[in-house]
């Protein structure tokens, strides 16, 4: 397990920097290789000032939304369960898009603030809606569900008042868009930090994922962990909204990816999650600005493009 | 030793049964018989300590079942759910060794499973997958992962489910054995079973009306009618 796990880490890793390098050097402007270090060269500057913060960007999104999904579809034993149910992407827009229509000028780092605190509070008002001295899983699906059709209906609301040049810094927080804002160095300490107190909690999760009665008879604290799960779940959600909007189809599909690559052991599932969310959505990003350049199409488009027929296919190849 | 005072079995704000008062001991296989709805799982829930029962009316080797923490509870008592909860997949040897975690086991995990596997004649079943078992081999990796807990109190909510009737003789013969070093407890309408290997019985009949005692004494035929009475 531990040869499979060093395996599947350097496999991935590599993987990554390949895609990262090729992301650094693919664009509306191709660049060569040795401008990546040669700082004379003049597309040095587009490489390291342009090209980097939205790479940054990309692995730290998709990260999130990766860890969140396989936490998530644990969480509920529902396969079609996205880091969404939480209500966090709801929250996240209603919150943009009432600054944005009420003209409230704020600056982009309070802005990505202001939109995180909406996707956490919607999430912990899904907690409150759905918890009875512990989660109970069942509602907190069917309440996710439902309040997502109520922020839609906000959303729609605040859409049809807004003014035609509003519109454009709106649709980013609905469709997705990594280019916006700049990662910090906290944010990669908030992931890395939830990796690692999920990976030490990886055999209570496997445990959990065979139900919550079965996870307490046999010595896991089901509950608390349930909260831990959810807690955790919502940050990285909201941190991914919060930087890029909301991307579909990552959090749904990279944990289902892992799940059939490397089985369904969390010390696994957890380090090559992180993986595989980073190098699937930094390969979607690259292709949505590289494929139609000078023309930028919306991730979300390519996330669906790509993860459609390699799950198809996967999910086609096991029993 | 798992000694029940004065215990109340409530569901759900409505109380089920009242006044429960029985001790199961080391060395006894208890049966639990009573007519469905009677709250025989939800007493078996509260033994586990998934429910909360009020009053410290369940004590472990005298420790009451509050103070005891989750995984030292698991490493007392291992509990055999009559129902499936939806679950992700996992392969059937890894399901097993779940049982273990109580114990925090790092060596000799692999063994124990093994060996449990070929006691309860499922080493074929090693590496399937979960949720491709039929019902009867799903029941029987449940009862491995009950046994690889190694506690030293075993309850079974309806084991004989889903089992053919030539695992079920065995499985009979089994829990009688497990009885000598684990006090067995086990909710089942089989009569006739219960009558052939339990030493002792619980027989609910209504909400405060119970006897409980050994089998010989319990299971004549004016008790059995009281049960049959519709």
């Amino acid at each position: 397990m531990k040869q499979g796990l060093l395996a599947g880490v350097v496999m991935g890793g590599l993987l990554l920097l390949l895609v990262v390098v090729a992301s650094l050097l693919l664009g509306p402007v191709s660049t060569p290789i040795n401008a990546l270090i040669d700082a004379q060269n003049p597309l040095h500057e587009i490489i390291w000032q342009v090209r980097w913060p939205r790479v940054l960007n990309a692995l730290l999104v998709g990260a999130c939304l990766s860890l969140a999904g396989l936490l998530i579809q644990n969480m509920v034993k529902n396969p079609l369960a996205d880091p969404y149910l939480l209500g966090v992407s709801g929250g996240a827009a209603s919150v943009q898009l009432f600054f944005i229509l009420t003209a409230t000028s704020l600056s982009a780092n309070l802005q990505v603030l202001a939109g995180f605190a909406g996707g956490f509070a919607a999430a912990m008002l899904l907690l409150k809606l759905s918890y009875f001295g512990q989660i109970r899983t069942n509602k907190l699906t069917l309440n996710g569900v439902v309040l997502a059709f109520g922020f839609a209906a906000l959303i729609s609301m605040m859409l049809a008042l807004a003014p035609p040049d509003q519109m454009k810094s709106m649709m980013f927080w609905l469709m997705g868009d990594l280019s916006f804002v700049r990662t910090q160095w906290w944010h990669f300490v908030i992931v890395g930090l939830a990796g690692l107190l999920l990976f030490r909690q990886h055999r209570p999760l496997d445990i959990l994922s065979r139900g919550e009665l079965f996870a307490t008879k046999s010595g896991v604290n089901a509950v608390r962990l349930n909260v831990l799960v959810f807690s955790l779940t919502a940050l990285l959600t909201s941190v991914a909204v919060a930087q890029a909007g909301t991307i579909g189809f990552v959090g749904l599909v990279v944990p289902h990816l892992m799940r059939l690559l490397v089985g369904n052991k969390h010390q696994v599932l957890i380090p090559m999650s992180l993986l595989g969310g980073a190098i699937f959505l930094l390969t979607a990003d690259t292709l949505s600005r590289t494929v139609m350049a000078p023309i930028q199409l919306p991730v979300g488009i390519f996330t669906a493009l790509i993860g459609v027929p390699v799950f198809l296919w996967l999910n086609s190849k096991t029993p | 030793m798992i000694s029940i005072k004065q215990l109340d079995v409530i569901r759900d704000e409505k109380v089920l049964l009242q006044g429960l008062d029985v001790t199961f001991e080391k060395g006894q296989f208890w049966g639990i018989l009573g007519r469905n709805g009677l709250g025989k799982t939800t007493l078996l829930h509260q033994m586990a300590g998934l429910l909360p029962s009020r009053n410290q009316s369940i004590h472990i080797d005298g420790m009451p079942l509050e103070a005891i923490d989750i995984q030292a509870r698991a490493r007392q008592i291992s509990y055999l759910l009559q129902i499936q909860e939806p679950c992700l997949d996992c392969s059937v040897s890894q399901a097993i060794a779940m049982g273990q975690f109580a114990w925090q086991a790092k060596h000799n995990e692999a063994e124990a499973v093994d060996e449990l596997m070929t006691m309860l004649k499922i080493s074929h079943l090693k590496d399937r997958s979960l949720l491709h078992l039929s019902g009867g081999e799903r029941r029987k990796v449940e009862l491995a992962t009950c046994l690889a807990q190694k506690s030293p109190h075993l309850i079974l909510d309806e084991p004989l489910n889903h089992l053919d009737c030539v695992y079920q003789q065995f499985l009979m013969r089994l829990l009688v054995k497990q009885s000598q070093h684990q006090s067995v407890v086990m909710v089942c309408h089989d009569v006739t079973a219960i009558q052939a290997h339990c030493t002792h019985v619980l027989l609910l009949l209504a909400k405060d009306c119970y006897l409980a005692g050994e089998s010989a004494t319990i299971l004549n035929d004016k008790n059995l009618q009281r049960l049959f009475d519709d």
